[in-house]
């Protein structure tokens, strides 16, 4: 017998166990999955098992905005590649298509003993399971001098929305000579490739724009980072010298920033009167998770593999960037993949649908200059307590203009496939 | 795809010569195993992009075209590590899942 057999009929059992165990859910008129955050974890979540229900299951996906900015393909818009509407989407399709019922608030607690997770505005939404996909927030304390006071001054640009739009206009504002500087994050963060995707789509704009005597400094407190050799390649190669990237043993650690001068200290070296400085902070699960206690080690939620379930919660599923995803990144994909797992899991236990062995996927794609594009990803199994990877591919050097060209036709392809399987 | 017609037909001849597609695909499986497709090809069954249509392909040439990615005798790293993880049952039960499919424009 093979293993994928083995572990398929283990995976039978296993939720056919859980089904004679939950009389009470399986008997109620209508089991409620309620959903909190309607990004590429929760949206993807709420669609899957409201589709694949098709009524059987009740999904309420509780968001507090009316449209969507996606994090991912955010520097396409900073780059100028596309447009603030082709990032933006409504959950209008979502909710009519599927019958899910649409909350417009913020979940304020999770009251895991009643089963209830509380609104903004003060109703109570009972759940027989509930997905947590509420995204990062930022630790406005990981950089001296740094806070939550001073982020449009100095953006973060790591949500979405008015973040986003102001790190376009200070890079547009950018004299010709100025120099921008980036802080990166530390591990782990959402979207790996991101900030340096980021620093390529700033060098496009500014070559694009004749101020070819910009400086770009990444101030970087990890001392390699995610499809290194071929962003390196390719800054090279476009952008000559104007992308610099500083790990921690050449800067010697971020000292101080102060934003009324734009001025960013170093162990090394105090860089003064920065054209604009973009401070991509530490980051943690989302708040309602961690208040929720579903994130005991600190930062982020430690989930079953197999299903996606928190471990200190059974009926609680936490999905994307805020859980430890093992050797998955912090991207869309991922999440929109977990999401999946999850649906299916429910769906299982809920409405004894008929259960798979969990598998997740993954590609990161990222724009280096027009028509050059890189990729990273994998295939992922649950294995050895953990999402493993079984199977990883990364761009590599030399490879063809061709070849970078097709990847960039994918990456769009994917932005448009991945946006319907998440709002039509 | 830009890729040269002729070598295509050969892999696709070699490869339907080796392993002829399963008429018998687990439907079910198929459908739970699609989700990982959904997030590139579109479920409307539209091409945008670089990434291809597959809604409604015929099974025998999407038996064959995952069993050329497996091989690595087709070329593209997301497939080849989609392929290489997929059994050929499981490949059958995608193929039958997929075939069953129509275009929805």
């Amino acid at each position: 017998m093979s293993t994928n057999r083995r572990t398929f009929l283990t995976g039978l059992a296993a939720a056919g166990g859980f089904a004679i165990a939950s009389p009470a859910v399986l008997g109620q008129a209508k089991p409620r999955v309620v959903v909190i955050g309607g990004g590429a974890g929760g949206a993807t979540a709420a669609r899957y098992i409201a589709k694949d229900s098709a009524g059987a299951i009740s999904v309420a996906l509780i968001e507090e905005n009316e449209v969507y900015q996606t994090c991912f393909h955010s520097n396409l818009f900073i780059g100028g590649f596309k447009s603030y509407e082709e990032i933006s989407h409504r959950y209008d399709a979502l909710a009519k298509n599927h019958g899910i019922t649409l909350a417009r608030a913020r979940a304020t607690q999770i009251d895991r003993d009643k089963k209830e997770v509380v609104l903004s505005t003060g109703a109570r939404l009972p759940y027989d399971r509930l997905v947590v996909s509420p995204g990062i927030d930022l630790k406005y304390d990981s950089v001296p001098g740094w806070s939550k006071d001073v982020e449009e001054a100095m953006p973060h640009g790591w949500k979405p929305g008015r973040q986003t739009q102001l790190i376009k206009q200070k890079l547009d504002a950018v004299p010709n000579g100025g120099t921008i500087l980036m802080i990166a994050p530390p591990n782990p963060y959402r979207c790996p490739p991101g900030p340096y995707e980021r620093a390529s789509m700033f060098a496009h704009v500014l070559k694009a724009s004749g101020k070819r005597d910009c400086k770009i400094f990444i101030l970087d407190p990890k001392d390699s980072f995610s499809k290194q050799g071929v962003f390196q390649e390719g800054w090279e190669k476009h952008y000559g010298a104007m992308i610099e990237w500083l790990g921690p043993k050449v800067h010697d650690g971020i000292k101080s920033v102060d934003p009324k001068t734009n001025t960013v200290v170093t162990g090394f070296e105090t860089y003064k009167d920065c054209a604009f400085v973009n401070v991509i902070p530490a980051q943690m699960a989302g708040e309602i998770a961690r208040s929720a206690g579903l994130a005991p080690a600190g930062g982020y939620c430690t989930i079953d593999p197999a299903s996606m379930k928190s471990v200190v919660d059974p009926n609680i599923f936490v999905l994307g960037d805020a859980c430890i995803g093992g050797d998955m990144p912090k991207s869309a994909f991922s999440a929109n993949s977990q999401a999946k797992v999850a649906a299916m899991v429910i769906r299982g236990e809920l409405a004894g649908a008929r259960t798979f062995p969990a598998r997740y996927i993954n590609t990161c794609w990222s724009l280096i200059e027009t028509d050059d594009t890189v990729k990273v990803g994998g295939r992922y199994e649950a294995k050895d307590g953990k999402i493993a990877a079984a199977e990883t591919f990364v761009s590599q050097p030399r490879e063809s203009a061709e070849l970078r060209k097709e990847n960039q036709a994918e990456n769009v392809g994917w932005y448009a496939a991945i946006t319907a399987d998440m709002f039509s | 795809m830009p890729q040269n017609g002729a070598v295509r037909l050969a892999v696709l001849g070699f490869v339907l010569a080796c392993t002829p597609a399963d008429a018998a695909g687990d439907r079910a499986l198929g459908e739970y195993l699609s989700s990982e497709c959904t997030s590139c090809h579109q479920s409307s069954g539209k091409q945008v992009g670089g990434i291809p249509a597959i809604i409604g392909h015929p099974a025998e040439q999407f038996v064959a075209l995952m069993n050329a990615y497996r091989e690595r005798q087709r070329d593209n790293q997301v497939m080849q590590a989609v392929a290489a993880r997929l059994s050929s049952e499981e490949i059958a039960a995608l193929a039958a899942y997929y075939e069953s499919l129509k275009p929805n424009p």
